[in-house]
């Protein structure tokens, strides 16, 4: 049964799940430059709710990074942020410093892509995990180690009360990755926001930490925003998907939807830009043709009317007019931003 | 740590490698002079004899490895020259012995060397206070006022020769505004605010020019270190503004700033030997100089040796340092 | 859409044309090339003003001052457009401007010789690298981090009087400066070394040296001049210092350095500044001229120096 009141917020919730513990409604972020405004995000919604798990994904420069930094408070000064972040109930868009720091880490944590770069390379591994915890609660440098060895040891880093000691370089890449995982968990946040967390990792690798993300969530009861352009991830691991093209939302819905009744031409490119091992190999891997707009280049129509296959059916409307966010046939919640009314057929 | 201590031992070893291959080389070519220390010290009129027993009193008539071993005996052992009632006893460190000024060149170094260290220790403090705070200062207000005003005095504090700055201090704030004493050296033992009171012109004079390359350098260090994914993580952390410069942004700073330190001591020393002159205080440069003008060889080997030596085992201290702050060096 | 066609400007015109926008390149540019003019045109200039910086005017000094020039500016008058120096009376214009030309002759001769054997050293230390390179790289941090001052000074003892001391000071300046710019250019040719296009080269089968001066060489150009350009304020600095301390050019060859050491006694006492700030000024513009200039051209040819490695 869909839950009525998250409805008229407008910061939709799918599925039927409980009461989602972020919502994001309207988000528009904008980067004041020398040379104009540039906007990045332009009127984006979504929630998760605890346990469950929203992909968030696109090309580069869609806007999705961009959405989670705006989330955590960290994007430079010169970026204006306006819409609802809503933590709990509680809007986090124009709270104090101080205020937002005490938030940051503690209820909403971040993964970064590169856990070299994210890690401070001068100091031990454990003191780093350790000062997370000491940031948000008042205790010894020695107890809070103590529960760093504890996290670490929970994401799988072997004989970790010795390795504590060691430095982000004496490790690899994957046991780096689980200590930039027990960091972002060792406050035990409600919302876990994973930023490409698997892409500089061998596939190998890719899956164990995947796995440790969906072990840890169903334990800690987390939330989870995986923002990815890897769908075989998302497939696997997500329960609501938003896909964004050009700083906006192109179609979301459950990943049921996304995979077996896409309406965005867009989201059809990425799946047949995925590759597949349950289908026939084909000739060449399919590419969208084009490269995404720059930020703020397109005012009218369709951001991916140029580069979209099936706009000459539409016609005028593509470029005259900007396509909303409409209802679809899907599990309820399944939206897309496209004129074309129906199901566009795969063509390849 | 036992990395640590290991490269410690390594460079200890490399040090002492160095130090050995720079006093043979020192020795070979200063003792290949033309001018003959002997013939100064034997007076007139010189006649042969005494200017061969001169020769072998200052044993000049050796070989000069004979020379350099006994040079280097002399640094652990102590040596003497001549016999009888006339020898003279040079202890040990004894880095030669000054027969125009009949003095060992050890002592003669002592007495000096507090003016020289004090000029160049204080004013090396205050450059790396002023470089860092200023440089991180500039990095963090980017492109306002105070970054601009830091940058303008590093660009002057780049382009002036220190002993014209030094002279314009003295010209301003000792004669003009008559607020400092502009020359002399006090003893930090016999009043240590007299000491600092003369040395304070001298400080900020050295500070000043080179804190200038120190400020660029934090400055430019920074404005990159503060764009890592670290420094953004530590933010996600729910770590403070302040504690993300302090603990993290800093932290990657000092690394390549206790290097170019390392670098720097050489030309430290150089400051401190031409403030000493500015200032009219009587250090290691003084003693280096007159050596010099009175063709007293055995000082200048002893002056020039003992400051690199010095500049060396300095430099050994700052890689320690460095293997401290960089827990990457030592795995390498 | 027609593809548009960028007219090829070689890098080093883009370089000219990044200086010439850059404000404060622009005026190191103009001040060097002023001080060069005065530099070279020295001598002509100094007929120009009928003075010569040896002759002795004592009737222009105060003996109750202790030998301070009479008048205001330290004796500024239509004939010495300086004044003159205390003690002695000579055209201070003429030591200044004489002064000049003999700090910036041995700073460029300097520059020059320690370019040639930096980038010879530098290059080869990143082309062959290995046992090589580690040696080369080593020696030259020592040198560099050496204290080349007191050395310097050491020097002039094993040197007879009759050897020209100007040729000691260039020899001296390039002994010890050759590291500090084999160092950078080290630095500048490991990144390039490491190009495709060396690596083409030498899977062809190039010699050393072909890839050395067909591929590596031409490339460096930009950052050895920035570097060569750069290390020229540190030559008239270092030149200024061995005078200012008595071991540069013996007088009564003007020099900047030792008139400002001889200034130091006028400006404790306070009789005669002047003495100090006509030199001074002189000097401070060229070390200033050359460093203006030395990072425009860094920045017009987007070189990254990096003095830690």
């Amino acid at each position: 049964m869909p839950d009525q009141t998250a409805n008229n917020q407008g910061a939709t919730h799918y599925n039927g799940s409980p009461r989602p513990v972020l919502e994001v409604a309207d988000l528009h972020v904008t980067f004041k430059t020398e040379g104009g405004l540039v906007p990045a995000v332009s009127g984006i919604d979504f929630s998760v709710a605890p346990g469950k798990t929203l992909a968030i994904v696109g090309e580069s420069g869609s806007g999705k990074s961009v959405s989670s930094a705006a989330v955590m408070g960290l994007l430079p000064p010169n970026a204006e942020v306006t819409g609802e972040v809503l933590l709990d109930g509680r809007e986090l868009i124009g709270l104090s410093s101080e205020e937002l720091r005490r938030i940051r880490g503690n209820d909403i944590a971040l993964v970064f892509q590169d856990a070299l770069s994210a890690l401070n390379p001068y100091y031990s591994v454990g003191w780093q995990v350790a000062e997370a915890y000491r940031l948000h609660h008042d205790v010894s440098k020695k107890e809070a180690l103590k529960r760093a060895v504890r996290m670490l040891d929970l994401v799988g880093i072997p004989s970790a009360e010795q390795r504590a000691k060691a430095y982000p370089h004496e490790f690899s890449g994957g046991m780096r990755q689980r200590v930039v995982i027990a960091m972002a968990l060792v406050n035990d946040p409600k919302v876990l926001i994973a930023d490409e967390p698997t892409t500089a990792l061998d596939v190998t690798v890719q899956a164990q930490i995947m796995r440790l993300l969906e072990d840890v969530q169903a334990e800690f009861g987390t939330a989870l925003v995986l923002i990815s352009h890897d769908l075989g991830v998302v497939a696997e691991v997500a329960d609501d998907v938003l896909v964004m093209y050009a700083g906006r939302a192109a179609e979301r819905g459950s990943v049921k939807d996304l995979f077996h009744r896409a309406a965005h031409p867009y989201s059809l490119g990425l799946l047949g830009a995925m590759p597949r091992v349950d289908l026939p190999p084909r000739p060449r891997l399919a590419t969208i043709p084009g490269s995404p707009p720059s930020p703020g280049s397109i005012t009218t129509g369709c951001p991916f009317q140029p580069r979209c296959a099936y706009a000459h059916l539409v016609g005028e409307r593509c470029i005259t007019e900007r396509p909303e966010l409409t209802p679809r046939p899907g599990e309820g919640y399944h939206e897309a931003a496209c004129h074309l009314g129906r199901r566009p057929e795969v063509m390849l | 740590m036992p990395d640590l201590l290991w490269f410690v031992l390594r460079r200890l070893f490399a040090t002492v490698l160095v130090m050995l291959a720079l006093s043979l080389a020192v020795y070979l070519i200063f003792y290949a002079l033309p001018a003959d220390p002997a013939r100064l010290a034997c007076g007139k009129p010189c006649t042969p004899d005494r200017l061969e027993q001169a020769r072998h009193f200052m044993q000049l008539d050796q070989s000069v490895i004979q020379q350099y071993l006994a040079f280097l005996k002399g640094i652990f052992a102590g040596r003497t020259f001549g016999e009888g009632a006339a020898a003279v006893q040079c202890n040990a460190p004894c880095f030669g012995y000054s027969f125009p000024l009949a003095r060992p060149v050890t002592t003669l170094i002592v007495d000096r060397l507090p003016v020289t260290l004090s000029i160049a220790i204080g004013a090396a403090v205050l450059w790396l206070l002023l470089g860092v705070t200023l440089g991180v200062g500039a990095a963090l207000k980017r492109g306002k006022l105070f970054d601009r005003l830091a940058v303008g005095f590093a660009l002057i504090g780049i382009a002036t020769p220190s002993f014209l700055l030094g002279l314009l201090a003295i010209l301003v704030f000792g004669f003009w505004l008559n607020m400092v004493p502009v020359n002399g050296y006090v003893p930090l033992t016999e009043s240590p605010v007299d000491w600092a009171w003369h040395l304070i012109t001298p400080w900020l004079v050295l500070a000043t020019i080179q804190a200038a390359a120190y400020i660029r350098l934090t400055r430019a260090q920074m404005l990159e270190e503060m764009n890592l994914d670290h420094i953004t993580t530590a933010r996600a952390k729910g770590a403070g503004e302040r504690r993300v410069v302090a603990v993290h942004g800093l932290r990657g700073v000092l690394v390549p700033i206790v290097t170019i330190f390392g670098l720097d001591l050489g030309a430290l020393l150089g400051g401190a030997i031409l403030t000493e002159k500015v200032f009219s205080m009587q250090g290691l440069g003084e003693l280096l100089i007159s050596a010099v003008g009175q063709l007293d060889v055995a000082v200048v080997v002893g002056v020039t040796l003992f400051s690199a030596f010095l500049v060396i085992l300095a430099n050994l201290v700052v890689d320690v340092v460095h293997g401290v702050l960089d827990p990457r060096v030592g795995h390498a | 859409m027609s593809s548009s066609v960028v007219a090829a400007v070689s890098p080093t015109r883009q370089a000219l044309r990044r200086v010439r926008r850059d404000r404060s390149a622009r005026f190191g540019a103009w001040l060097v090339a002023a001080l060069i003019v005065i530099a070279v045109a020295a001598p002509l200039l100094v007929k120009l003003s009928g003075q010569d910086p040896y002759t002795y005017h004592i009737d222009l000094l105060d003996p109750a001052k202790g030998g301070a020039p009479k008048g205001a500016l330290g004796g500024v008058s239509a004939d010495h457009w300086f004044g003159v120096e205390p003690l002695t009376g000579r055209d201070l214009f003429s030591i200044v401007v004489l002064g000049l030309r003999t700090s910036l002759a041995i700073a460029i001769v300097a520059t020059l010789i320690t370019t040639v054997v930096g980038t010879l050293v530098g290059i080869s230390a990143a082309y062959f690298g290995g046992w090589y390179d580690g040696v080369v790289s080593r020696l030259l941090d020592f040198l560099f981090g050496f204290p080349q001052l007191v050395f310097m000074i050491a020097l002039g003892i094993i040197v007879p009087a009759e050897f020209p001391r100007w040729l000691l000071l260039i020899l001296v300046l390039s002994v010890f400066g050759w590291a500090g710019l084999a160092r950078l250019i080290r630095g500048q040719a490991r990144s390039l070394a490491t190009r495709e296009f060396v690596e083409a080269a030498r899977s062809v089968g190039s010699s050393g040296w072909h890839v050395i001066t067909r591929e590596l060489l031409p490339n460096l150009l930009g950052p050895v001049l920035v570097i060569a350009t750069m290390a020229i304020p540190g030559y008239i600095g270092a030149e200024a210092a061995l005078s200012f301390l008595g071991v540069g050019v013996p007088p009564p060859t003007p020099s900047l350095g030792r008139s400002i050491s001889d200034s130091i006694v006028w400006v404790y006492t306070g009789t005669d500044p002047w003495f100090m700030v006509f030199p001074g000024i002189m000097l401070f513009l060229a070390v200033l001229g050359f460093t203006l200039l030395g990072d425009g051209v860094r920045d017009a040819f987007d070189v990254r120096l990096r003095r830690a490695n």
